[in-house]
């Protein structure tokens, strides 16, 4: 059976991680995306207001996410993904930003990926294009960082995985890093190539795909096996509000505005074996409370029906991992 | 660079005397020959073949596809009383939101009869979306290269370029990339229509719409279609609903929410000099016919200023010469960007305190080395206070030419940043090496 994940955020708490990861287990969901980068956040990462939580040394970290791994191994859920804080490079940062966002807080990521017993961690290209002049110069730099990490990645058994991301200009969303699944597929089996070790991989955010209008069933059609882990949650095509897939309509029918068919047409062509991980942590904020474990459920309704929807096919048998 | 407007919301297919010489007035010369704004509407084409109470005002083109010549003669006929060409014309085409997937011969057919007319009217090119716009069919391609493949006779004998162009595919309301939103895979069935044709018959017409709508790099996409990219389709809208605007209206927090950025780096990058086509037609029929004329005027003004920054690496290399005048930012950035291919003699400044010195690397002289210059070489004027400089320069008597310099759209900006970041790191790492850390 096709296992089912949901990220952290919002769902397992520092106070208490054995109830939070107890309510995943039984909401439906055998895995967790664990969400590193709610430790620090984005838009602290841009005003540069660094909390010093990943000053911490390594032993530290390891010390104050114990309890987590417990529970998660008590509650029977496996991280099976991980999402490295973002961005590691700020353009108008300074250089004592980026050196420790780089130097500091992404090697302490992956070792914490590997603490958890965590195969994949999420990473964000960097956004350079603008200042660059062309998309080739932007990856040029996320290919140093990945480089960067490469090594250390291969000698934790860790997949780094890039994600279709966009930026905005003027509140609108557009292409970012990632975005073009032809270069994406020749750039990860180049450097997978040079460290004779699966490195690099991607993650596909069904939202981002969404928001710039990408079709879902090509773009994994062409990613083929390098497709390792996913993002999936919903938005309106205007904004990246994760939310619960089938939840946005655009005309009177109230008919899904999001291509879930070509969603699943592309995992079934590519017989994509990963989890089925949503991205719907912000969706609890939407909701109350006292409703928040009926939610976790219901997004873990959504993922049987999309898994049956994939293994139920004729052609679906999942490709054996590696 | 050719530069064309389209008429819908300015002019009247039946009555085309005002709207066209509003046109002709605000100073454009050409015209885009629209037959889905004056032949048939995409709105006709959803209801083709439905039955109707009530019947048209006109026999309707869907049911005649003969008559779709005949609709424009009104407009050409004023168009070319005032002297407009029409380079490039449009042929019918579906709604984005199209339920209809059963019209592929009868838009084949008004393809057919577009091709004579654009033929007859002088155009050198058709615009001709894929078939099946908006609807997702697995044999999508396939059908359209048979499509384009039928009709490459006719558009030899009419002396016609084909252009397919991208359009989106609708999601329920969720506007997607459709057929000929992949610049790669439109590169290669254009070249292979071409190889087939036995020349170069089809091109491509990049609706600048539509890859805004999709958030896509206009740059890349550019940079994909190369050569193949005979025309562009300049129209604005926020991204999210598939409005025409004038340029740079669709603003939200005093910027405009096209990547006009990636445009004009394509552009340049290919040197593009093909046709710009205005497309405004939500702006055009908001405004009041009394307020047109104004409003066209600054449509052809916005219409020139977009030519004149795609261009913008043409007129650097049009003279053989050239000095800046302004010695800031202005200048800076064009000292990084086109300083090595387009060296500048010197620069001057109004600044007293700056003559004799250097900035980036240019002699800052004051204005009155002007008149020593070779009589073709060209001033650029590299501040923001381009009016008052160019008086002052026209006050001194200067006859060189006078160009403006802009560095709102720059191939790159200044960001050395992160490669002193890299330069640093590596040195550290070297040094740890050696210590055998």
């Amino acid at each position: 059976m096709r296992k089912l994940g949901v990220q952290t955020q919002n769902a397992v708490a520092d106070a208490d991680p054995r109830a939070g990861f107890a309510r995943l287990r039984d909401a439906g969901f055998d895995c967790a995306d664990f969400s590193l980068h709610s430790y620090l956040l984005n838009k602290d990462i841009y005003q540069q207001e660094i909390n010093p939580f990943f000053d911490q040394s390594v032993a530290a970290l390891e010390d104050f996410f114990a309890p987590h791994r417990e529970a998660a191994a008590a509650a029977g859920v496996t991280i099976s993904q991980m999402h490295m804080p973002y961005p590691i490079y700020v353009p108008k940062g300074n250089a004592e930003l980026n050196r420790y966002l780089w130097h500091e807080v992404a090697p302490k990521s992956l070792r914490l990926c590997a603490f958890f017993g965590c195969r994949y961690i999420v990473v964000h290209g960097f956004k350079l294009a603008r200042f660059l002049g062309s998309e080739e110069a932007e990856w040029q730099h996320t290919e140093a960082f990945l480089e960067y990490l490469a090594p250390m990645a291969k000698e934790m058994g860790i997949t780094v995985c890039i994600e279709n991301l966009y930026d905005g200009i003027a509140g609108h969303l557009v292409e970012g890093p990632c975005c073009d699944a032809v270069k994406c597929a020749e750039r990860i089996d180049r450097l997978n190539e040079k460290y004779r070790a699966e490195v690099l991989g991607f993650c596909f955010d069904t939202g981002h795909a969404n928001l710039l209008g990408i079709d879902p069933g090509r773009f994994l059609r062409t990613l083929g096996h390098r497709l390792k882990v996913l993002h999936v949650h919903d938005n309106d095509g205007v904004r990246d509000l994760h939310q619960i897939p089938f939840t946005f309509a655009r005309t009177r029918e109230s008919t899904t505005s999001t291509d879930w068919e070509g969603f699943l047409r592309g995992l079934r062509e590519i017989r994509f074996p990963g989890v089925l991980s949503f991205e719907t942590g912000p969706a609890l904020n939407a909701f109350p409370p006292s409703l928040h474990a009926e939610t976790l459920r219901f997004i873990a309704r959504i993922g049987r029906y999309l898994a049956q929807r994939l293994d139920d096919a004729p052609d679906a048998t999942p490709a054996p991992r590696d | 660079m050719n530069i064309l407007c389209a008429p819908a919301g300015i002019v009247s297919g039946e009555y085309p005397r005002q709207g066209t010489a509003d046109l002709a007035r605000a100073g454009f010369s050409d015209l885009l020959l629209d037959f889905a704004a004056f032949s048939c509407s995409p709105g006709e084409l959803e209801y083709f073949g439905r039955k109707r109470k009530i019947p048209p005002r006109r026999p309707p083109v869907s049911e005649n596809p003969s008559l779709l010549a005949e609709r424009t003669r009104a407009f050409l006929d004023t168009a070319r009383a005032h002297r407009l060409r029409t380079s490039v014309a449009r042929a019918p085409f579906l709604p984005e939101n199209t339920k209809r997937d059963d019209l592929g011969g009868l838009l084949e057919t008004l393809a057919a009869e577009s091709i004579r007319a654009a033929g007859q009217a002088g155009c050198d090119f058709l615009i001709v979306k894929p078939c099946f716009a908006g609807r997702r069919r697995d044999d999508d391609g396939e059908i359209n290269r048979a499509v384009f493949r039928r009709l490459t006779p006719l558009a030899k004998e009419s002396g016609v370029t084909l252009l397919l162009t991208n359009q989106c595919r609708d999601m329920n309301g969720h506007l997607m990339r459709g057929l000929g939103a992949d610049a790669e895979e439109a590169a290669a069935w254009i070249d292979r229509l071409n190889e087939a044709a036995g020349e170069e018959r089809f091109g491509f017409a990049m609706d600048l719409g539509v890859t805004n709508l999709c958030g896509q790099n206009a740059h890349d996409f550019i940079h994909a279609l190369g050569r193949r990219l005979k025309a562009v389709i300049l129209s604005d809208n926020d991204g999210s609903r598939a409005a025409s605007l004038l340029p740079f209206t669709a603003a939200f927090q005093g910027q405009s929410q096209v990547d006009w950025l990636n445009l004009f780096r394509g552009l340049r990058a290919i040197r593009f000099d093909g046709a710009l086509i205005l497309q405004m037609n939500d702006t055009a029929s908001a405004f009041s016919p009394i307020l047109r004329p104004a409003l066209l005027a600054l449509a052809k003004a916005t219409a020139d200023y977009v030519g004149w920054q795609a261009d913008m690496e043409n007129l650097l290399r049009k003279y053989p010469s050239r000095v800046l005048f302004g010695a800031g930012n202005m200048c800076r950035a064009y000292m990084k960007c086109y300083g090595e291919a387009y060296p500048p003699l010197f620069t001057c400044d109004n600044n007293p305190k700056t003559w004799g010195t250097e900035f980036c690397g240019l002699a800052v002289k004051p204005p009155e080395s002007l008149r020593e210059l070779p009589a073709d070489t060209a001033v650029f004027i590299c501040n923001v206070y381009y009016r008052e400089i160019e008086e002052q320069l026209g006050a001194m008597g200067l006859k060189n030419p006078i160009e403006y310099f802009s560095d709102e759209y720059m191939p790159s900006f200044h960001f050395d940043r992160l490669e002193e970041q890299e330069a640093n790191d590596e040195k550290a790492r070297r040094a740890d090496t050696k210590r055998g850390c």
